[in-house]
């Protein structure tokens, strides 16, 4: 078959001691990032562009490198999410659902030692995706107009009503204050300023990373403190790490919420204008309707750590298809690994693997390469990160505050930013006392401004004729799936709700 | 690296200076050197100062590494306010900027502030508007497209990468009113979010049109996915692009040039600006520089100290009378 | 009455709705006008957190057990000082700043003050040679950097050098 001997010639370029070198320090560095607050895959690739420069790499080592630090900040962002209810970077948001809860439970280890493998499977999948399907699954990307991007984020935001809280309202009202978040700036339809209060600061709207890391991790510090360095775990006494191996029935367990979440996911990354959060997004949210029969997700459910992290990272390969196919971007990371290949005199687009199929398959073989480094990182290192736990919170939370703002500060050099994030900390620590739970909030932020954009972009094209949302049979595929799948189950599901509630209320409080 | 290559380079290095003392007599010697870019790490405006900085250092123009600082905000409103505020007379600082920061000053978007408060250092090179259409498209030129959308300003969405009242945007209607139509505002402009997806839905169908940079388009030109009806440069570009005609020569005069290049602190010294001058322009005619202008689909713009004045004055001259006239400024 | 948290926080919902669509009506509208404008959204979205803030006002969940007061003025404390760490970070220096910040913290999540004050410095200068040394972020500067660089330049100079005597090449 013509790309099996393309992807074996890969290898032969692959496979040098200097590319399996920088295949190693990147999938080393990408972890790192992705584990810190406040640096996700984006920054990491763009803040190390100049040490590839300064190496003098030529394309397809420099490729291998900041590949390698994408894959690698996408394991890396389930760590801090698992142990510590702190997203690394946005993917990983959906992963602090279940991953946190079950490190509380004791199972820091199974928890970190399957996301790890879900990583891989979500990755290695999305690479042979890569491999065979490139070329057709462009095609897929141009059926979505602006049309079609609506009717996604309308459904990835149906979907939320099944998510983390036991009170839709609040749920609600957290979705609807991220979206309002995503208001601010200045308007791209037309030009004009909103809700910016006539500061030039937030002319280019919040970013979500100041969100994520103030709503998250400042909030958490800031429970730290309330409670005296001890945390909000009523009689928490000792930490237990958890086996560093996942039980082979965990494994079974897990095995299709992987499959799904990587299904998912990839499809969601190959969508320019979608990516890796919606991925993990909808890979979570659609287990959680399949598979939560006992009202286990949530509390802990190790399904529920499987399908986000299968779904980011099989997204973050799908993310790679435009790239290299369209020479568009898919996301912000990479949006900078499209410069950089720009900068390496290479044009990306339709002809990139008739042109330089080197690069091409160089690049996906150090992807297989990278992903079972990482896979080999991960796992023994399961046991080093767990005992991140053990260091006593009075060192560890000032460590996670001081690495916050660093992480914003470093990357935009912008004292505002921090005094948003401090607010977006005193936000998060009022909100969680009341119960609003933050995840709606930040994918508020994250999909509320593409979601007008794109209503606001077909709407335009047919001039405010709005049959146009519902004019091709994907996106009335898409509005079924949303309305069916989610929104009527939630009108049903009032009749039956209060007793659900009831029982929940009389279990002892271990979710969140 | 090979011995030859090597001494080659020390060669030219060793030349270089000893020429050096003689042709920069002047006062000013650079210290702690920085370059601000007013965007995230990993932007344009981020990569024209990561290039211009590693150019610079190996030339050995500066001493020691150049530092490169991000400062993001109000779509660079928030670095060019600090550069006025608190360094204004810094003599080693410079900041990348493009015909974006140009248009934004033109329109009021950065309140309080004006062209006239910093001094503009060199252009390092310019990106030339493109017009294209799908191509299976039955439009064939420039005239062709203005006259459909004269009957019909309807039938024709023209997708592009900046938001309303952005350079992608203002090309199109400065190409229109050349054109001869009169009410540019009945022109349905799309904003997407960077020339590459608004390239895609061109393919994908949903637009007419597409308005952009040839770097957004190049990829798409090699593989003949769309056609360029009209390039807004003075002549017609080398390379791939040569092929395609400019507006000019179709009888619709507009040149939409992206250009790239700096400002420095209107405070600073006249032998610091006299070195800076120097030094980008000497970046500029490196080869170095002409590798990363080719890979980047970046045409020659080589205008330094006064000709750049002028030229930034008269861009932000032109976008103003146009936005006030089709209603983005008052 | 109990539940009064949640129901004041509805009202704050109910307020924060009516602001929206109060700025929303000033934004000016240019003469480029899409179909839908750049109001609506803002409106429907202020929409939904109004019909929100009502539901939590009409059914409230259990009262949260709020911090004692003392509780309070311990984070609105650290509160200022990260503001005030927000704003003196590019005029102290990273190094600086971070490692008093850092201290400051340790010691109110109950370090011993001479442990907090090791915590804050091994913190600062660990957040400075990843970031800096190790990723090449541009950090606020400050006075005391040079006490970290150079040691850590002279290393890295030596490894350089180690290394192009072994590889033989020629540096550059």
């Amino acid at each position: 078959m013509d790309s099996l001997q393309s992807l074996a010639d890969g290898f032969a370029i692959a496979l040098t001691w200097q590319n399996l070198g920088l295949a190693l320090i990147g999938c080393f560095l990408g972890t790192i990032i992705g584990a810190l607050p406040g640096l996700g895959p984006s920054n990491g690739v763009a803040i190390l562009i100049p040490l590839a420069f300064s190496l003098g790499l030529p394309a397809t080592p420099a490729l291998i490198l900041l590949t390698s630090v994408y894959y690698g900040a996408m394991y890396g962002g389930r760590i801090s999410s698992i142990l510590l209810n702190i997203p690394g970077d946005e993917p990983a948001l959906m992963t602090t659902l279940d991953g946190y809860p079950m490190a509380r439970k004791g199972q820091a280890g199974e928890a970190l030692a399957i996301s790890g493998i879900a990583s891989f499977v979500g990755a290695f999948f999305a690479t042979w995706g890569l491999v065979f399907l490139a070329p057709q699954l462009v095609k897929v990307a141009l059926l979505f107009g602006p049309a079609e991007y609506f009717a996604l984020f309308t459904l990835a935001f149906a979907t939320l009503g099944g998510i983390a809280s036991r009170n839709q309202a609040k749920a609600a009202f957290a979705a609807a204050l991220g979206l309002a978040i995503a208001m601010i700036g200045v308007d791209g339809q037309t030009g004009v300023p909103r809700f910016t209060f006539g500061e030039v600061h937030f002319y280019d709207g919040i970013d979500f990373l100041v969100a994520i890391v103030g709503l998250f991790a400042l909030s958490e510090v800031f429970i730290f403190l309330e409670h005296g360095g001890k945390g909000d775990a009523k009689g928490e006494t000792k930490v237990k790490l958890g086996r560093i191996t996942p039980p082979a029935s965990m494994l079974r367990e897990t095995s299709g919420s992987m499959a799904r979440g990587t299904l998912l996911g990839f499809i969601a990354g190959v969508l320019p204008g979608a990516g890796a959060s919606l991925g993990s997004f909808i890979a979570y949210s659609f287990e959680k309707r399949l598979k939560d029969r006992n009202g286990t997700f949530g509390k802990g459910d190790p399904r529920g750590v499987a399908a986000p992290e299968a779904g980011n990272n099989a997204a973050a390969g799908g993310a790679l298809v435009p790239m290299l196919a369209l020479g568009v971007p898919g996301s912000g990371t990479t949006a900078v690994l499209l410069a950089m290949l720009l900068a390496l005199n290479i044009t990306p687009g339709p002809l990139l693997f008739q042109n330089n199929p080197d690069v091409v398959w160089g690049l996906i073989a150090a992807l297989f390469i990278g992903n079972f480094m990482l896979l080999a990182m991960n796992i023994p290192m399961v046991g080093l990160f767990v005992r991140l736990l053990l260091i006593p919170p009075r060192y560890l939370m000032p460590a996670v505050a001081m690495i916050s703002f660093v992480g914003i500060y470093g990357i935009s050099g912008s004292t505002f930013d921090l005094m948003v994030m401090i607010a977006f900390g005193v936000g998060g620590w009022v909100l969680r006392k009341l119960d609003v739970p933050l995840v709606p909030v930040i994918m508020g932020v994250l999909l509320g401004d593409q979601m007008e954009k794109n209503l606001r972009r077909a709407l335009t094209i047919s001039d405010g004729d709005i049959s146009t949302l519902f004019a091709s049979p994907l996106s009335i595929g898409l509005w079924t799936l949303a309305i069916v799948g989610f929104i009527l189950p939630l009108i049903v599901g009032r009749y039956f709700r209060p007793k659900l509630a009831d029982t929940a209320k009389n279990e002892p409080n271990i979710g969140d | 690296m090979n011995f030859l290559a090597i001494t080659r380079r020390a060669i030219v290095i060793g030349a270089f200076l000893a020429v050096a003392p003689l042709s920069t007599a002047n006062a000013f010697e650079p210290g702690n050197t920085e370059c601000i870019a007013p965007a995230n790490a990993g932007g344009g405006w981020d990569f024209t100062c990561r290039q211009v900085a590693k150019t610079l250092q190996d030339l050995k123009l500066v001493p020691g590494t150049m530092q490169v600082t991000n400062l993001a905000g109000g779509g660079g409103g928030v670095a060019y306010a600090e550069v006025i505020n608190k360094r204004n007379d810094d003599n080693n600082l410079i900041v990348a900027a493009s015909s974006a920061t140009s248009t934004r000053l033109a329109q009021g978007a950065y309140p309080g502030n004006d062209m006239t408060q910093v001094r503009w250092l060199a252009s390092v090179g310019a990106d030339y508007g493109v017009i294209a259409v799908a191509k299976d498209s039955d439009i064939n030129t420039l005239p062709e497209l203005l006259a459909k959308i004269k009957a019909d300003p309807t039938s024709i969405s023209v997708a592009g990468g900046s938001a309303v009242g952005g350079w992608d945007h203002l090309k199109v209607l400065l190409a229109a009113k050349k054109g001869g139509i009169d009410d540019v505002r009945t022109i349905k402009y799309v904003a997407f979010d960077g020339g590459g997806e608004a390239v895609t839905q061109l393919l994908a169908g949903s637009v007419q049109a597409f308005t952009g940079d040839a770097s957004e388009a190049k990829g798409f030109v090699d593989s003949g996915d769309i056609k360029v009806i009209a390039v807004l440069a003075p002549e017609r570009l080398s390379g791939d692009f040569a092929s395609f005609p400019t507006a000019k020569e179709q009888g619709i005069d507009v040149i939409g040039a992206n250009w790239r290049g700096f400002y420095v602190p209107g405070g600073m010294s006249d032998d610091a600006y006299n070195y800076w001058v120097d030094a980008v322009g000497k970046v500029y005619d490196s080869q170095e520089w002409k590798d990363v202008m080719a890979s980047n689909g970046l045409a020659p713009l080589n205008l330094r100290g006064n000709d750049f004045q002028a030229f930034v004055k008269e861009s932000v001259d032109s976008i103003q009378a146009l936005s006030k006239e089709i209603g983005l400024i008052k | 009455m109990k539940q009064i948290s949640d129901r004041f926080f509805g009202i704050v919902g109910l307020a924060v709705s009516a602001l929206m669509v109060w700025r929303a009506s000033l934004i000016q509208e240019s003469f480029i006008q899409d179909p839908l404008g750049p109001k609506a959204f803002p409106v429907v979205i202020a929409a939904i957190m109004a019909l929100a803030s009502i539901a939590i006002i009409l059914r409230p969940d259990e009262e949260p057990d709020w911090p004692v007061p003392g509780k309070l003025v311990e984070i609105g404390a650290s509160m200022i000082v990260l503001i005030a760490y927000a704003q003196f970070l590019p005029e102290a220096g990273f190094v600086i700043s971070t490692a008093l910040a850092g201290a400051y913290l340790a010691w109110r999540l109950g370090s011993r003050p001479l442990e907090a004050c090791v915590a804050g410095v091994v913190i600062s200068i660990g957040i400075y040679l990843v970031f800096k040394k190790t990723l090449g972020l541009s950090l606020a500067g400050g006075p005391l950097d040079f006490v970290i660089d150079y040691p850590v330049d002279l290393m890295v100079s030596g490894i350089a050098a180690a290394y192009h005597s072994l590889t033989g090449s020629g540096g550059q």
